[in-house]
């Protein structure tokens, strides 16, 4: 009896401390791995930083990360941090840790990582146009909904909303100011910019913006005529040129607004002291549903070398902020004589005010930036009819 | 370097190998001189001189405001645009009396440069119309001066007193716009004083300018030779690098240029450009991280946050790049610029990049008035015959 209570004691002792190392072994087998960045909601570009929390029983010998199943680096010490490239695509990515314990025991955690969602967004808004069709001269032409065709990539839409003349328009005035401008020139600018303001209608909006290589002057967007006439007294030409800069962010403030928005841009187009290359303005104006209008003194391009750009890269900006202008419908207008520019200014207006303004919502979107080529077609009509070239689908 | 500087004014400083001409002549050349015109008053050759003797007593006796506006008076009054005459007339008067004290001692002839160079910043500081072929007197006057006194004494201090005048004036031709002549004189300067990096700048960013990178590229090299901290160096020396299609070494000096704790006017350029490097490349992801450090960095530099924008609506991230607009546009700030953006600057020249040479000037000019207000004080025919040239 007592032998075999000898046995049954070593037997239970041996199984406890059998249990005991199951136990530690298990622990130590276990290995908790979390992801602390990127987390699922973070849209992610470019170099990332992946950060990997690990907890285990026993020293980690490596952490491994994969980005959609390709392994991208280790690392062996804490904190674990793995920097990767996972290039600029907008798409969802899997992120993917394994930590490997120095015995071979190993735990894993997984992230997807979502697409900027500004796209889908996109997709649904209403592609506007605004057309100007012109016949012999004249713009009044009666023509109705039924009379237009609009082609998008080929492929014809249809149109959902139709108007001239209804609907409100936000206007940003973008003068330049630099120190080439004389005081004529100046007095020039300031009268042809009242003369449109003086058109605009109560529902209508403008921001006035005065510019050189910074921004002189400028107003909120505003229907009040006192508050934008006054922006135009008192300001002097100094300084050089930035027209891009200036002319993305009118661009980009009139993103958020509705209805017809333009961009009323006075320079001679020589841009010396901009950061943002004209690509981005063009890229800006395909992207967007603004239009521009470029008055254009002196009429003809000057090339030019600066610091910042030989005479190849200005003669680019200057083509494409041309391009940029012909692309989102409006076009440019060049004044020879200072005389010219009032008229320039109430023409802009003039021709916003008969311009067609054709709704749609495009069946063949994919959000993928692609370029869609626009035409619009007006029946049994041979005259000029014109519209912004395309756009970027985003 | 005196035999290289000697053979560079050989075919190039007229007027100062008149001037030595004329101060190796003997005076009496000039004894019946015409007589020339000061505002509605004939005035004689010889009240000329006594005019201008008189500008130099009150520069000697320490009357900085005043001798400068009195030359101006002076040369402004006597020279009439489109009559060449009256130029060599007051030219003729003053050289007489720099004659007459520079006998005495050669060193008189820098605080008479100095005050010529001051007359020239103050006629440029006005914008005088009008009054051009003054202007290019003075400033003639100031340069040709510096030069005979580098050519008379040879020493490394007069080289480093000429070049500095010589990259004052540069300066100044840059701000009015005058790029040939301006590089004209810095490259003299730097002739005299390879370590002037002052001078090296202006040189290069005339090149620059004129879109020669690969000189502009050794000019740079030279100065962060001389000032390996130099971040404006570091900066041009990076943008003429992109320009001649090595990005790679253009983007190692602008993320020395950024990450240097010590900020100089032209980090916030460093950040736009690199920020502009990477998207050029197509790494906007490493655009927009530079790109925020920079705004961070630097929160009133509405260009960064223009840049930010632009790159974020790139990246799809249309709604950031909208707000960020919005709050700048509704930041006072914005508008509140009085001053020429570091871009413009950049382009242009930064009157502040002289002040070190000009500063240098006012006191070497300073400490040899004593020796001016001696000379003058010196009757003239005792100095008649010896000292200068002789």
């Amino acid at each position: 009896m007592s032998g075999r209570r000898t046995v049954l004691t070593a037997l239970s002792l041996s199984l406890v401390l059998a249990g005991a190392a199951m136990a530690q072994r298990a622990q130590r087998a276990q290995v908790a791995v979390r992801i602390q960045a990127p987390t699922p909601d973070q849209p992610v570009f470019g170099q990332t930083d992946v950060e990997v929390g690990v907890r285990a029983g026993e020293p980690i010998d490596r952490v491994e990360v994969f980005v959609n199943g390709k392994l991208m680096g280790s690392a062996k010490t804490p904190p674990f941090r793995v920097q990767v490239d996972v290039g600029d695509d907008n798409v969802p990515r899997e992120f993917k840790a394994v930590a490997y314990t120095a015995s071979g025991a190993s735990g894993t955690d997984s992230v997807v990582t979502q697409p900027v969602q500004i796209m889908d967004e996109l997709n649904l808004k209403l592609r506007a146009l605004f057309v100007s069709v012109i016949r012999d001269g004249s713009r009044n032409l009666g023509l109705g909904q039924e009379d237009f065709r609009v082609y998008d990539n080929g492929v014809e839409q249809e149109v959902v909303t139709f108007g001239r003349d209804e609907l409100p328009l936000t206007a940003v005035l973008l003068l330049d100011t630099s120190e080439s401008m004389r005081e004529k020139e100046l007095e020039a600018v300031r009268r042809g910019a009242r003369a449109f303001l003086d058109g605009m209608k109560p529902t209508d909006e403008a921001m006035l913006a005065l510019f050189s290589d910074r921004l002189l002057k400028f107003t909120p967007f505003t229907a009040d005529k006192a508050v934008l006439g006054s922006a135009l007294s008192g300001v002097r030409s100094a300084g050089g040129t930035a027209v891009n800069d200036f002319l993305y962010l009118s661009l980009k403030a009139l993103d958020a607004r509705q209805g017809q928005r333009v961009v009323v841009l006075f320079s001679d187009g020589s841009d010396v002291h901009s950061v943002l290359p004209a690509a981005d303005v063009l890229w800006k104006a395909r992207a967007g549903q603004s239009l521009i209008y470029w008055i254009q003194l002196g009429g003809k391009r000057k090339s030019f070398t600066s610091a910042w750009r030989d005479f190849q890269a200005n003669d680019k900006e200057y083509d494409d902020l041309e391009k940029a202008v012909r692309e989102s419908g409006g076009r440019v207008l060049p004044v020879a004589r200072v005389e010219e520019l009032e008229g320039a200014f109430r023409n802009i207006l003039q021709e916003l005010r008969q311009q067609y303004a054709l709704g749609y919502y495009p069946t063949n979107a994919k959000g993928d930036g692609s370029w869609h080529k626009v035409e619009v077609r007006v029946k049994g009509f041979s005259g000029r009819v014109r519209t912004r070239e395309g756009y970027a689908d985003y | 370097m005196r035999a290289r500087t000697e053979a560079w004014y050989r075919g190039e400083l007229l007027l100062s190998l008149v001037a030595a001409v004329w101060l190796l002549t003997d005076q009496s050349a000039w004894a019946q001189a015409p007589a020339g015109s000061l505002g509605q008053e004939k005035i004689s050759s010889e009240r000329m001189e006594e005019i201008y003797r008189k500008i130099l007593l009150d520069w000697a006796a320490g009357e900085t405001d005043r001798a400068p506006d009195e030359l101006i008076q002076l040369e402004t009054g006597v020279i009439v645009d489109g009559e060449p005459k009256t130029r060599k007339t007051l030219f003729e008067a003053e050289q007489r009396v720099i004659h007459q004290v520079g006998t005495a001692d050669l060193e008189v002839l820098v605080p008479i440069s100095v005050l010529h160079h001051e007359a020239y910043r103050r006629l440029l500081e006005r914008r005088t119309r009008g009054e051009a072929v003054a202007m290019v007197h003075t400033r003639r006057m100031a340069r040709d001066l510096a030069v005979l006194y580098y050519e008379q004494s040879g020493s490394e201090g007069a080289a480093l007193v000429t070049s500095r005048v010589l990259t004052s004036l540069g300066g100044m031709l840059l701000q009015s716009a005058q790029q040939l002549p301006a590089a004209e004189m810095f490259q003299q300067a730097v002739d005299l004083d390879g370590h002037n990096t002052a001078a090296l700048l202006g040189l290069a960013s005339i090149y620059e300018k004129n879109a020669q990178a690969e000189s502009a590229v050794k000019i740079l090299r030279r100065a962060l030779e001389a000032e390996p901290g130099n971040a404006e160096a570091k900066l041009r020396l990076a943008l003429n690098l992109k320009r001649l299609d090595q990005a790679g070494e253009a983007e190692k000096l602008l993320g020395e240029l950024v990450a240097a704790t010590d900020p100089s006017w032209v980090t916030p350029l460093g950040f736009q450009e690199l920020a502009r490097l990477h998207s050029d490349r197509g790494r906007t992801s490493e655009a927009e991280k530079v790109l925020r450090k920079g705004v961070e960095r630097f929160p009133n530099d509405p260009r960064l946050k223009i840049q930010l924008a632009a790159v974020l609506d790139r990246r799809g991230a249309a709604g950031e790049a909208t707000a960020i607009v919005e709050k700048l546009l509704a930041s006072p700030s914005l508008s509140a610029a009085t001053d020429a953006s570091d871009r413009f600057l950049y382009n242009t020249v930064r009157p502040e990049a002289f002040e070190p040479a000009r500063s240098f000037l006012a006191e070497n000019s300073k400490s040899r008035l004593p020796v001016l207000a001696q000379a003058l004080s010196a009757p003239a025919e005792a100095s008649t015959g010896t000292g200068v040239g002789r």
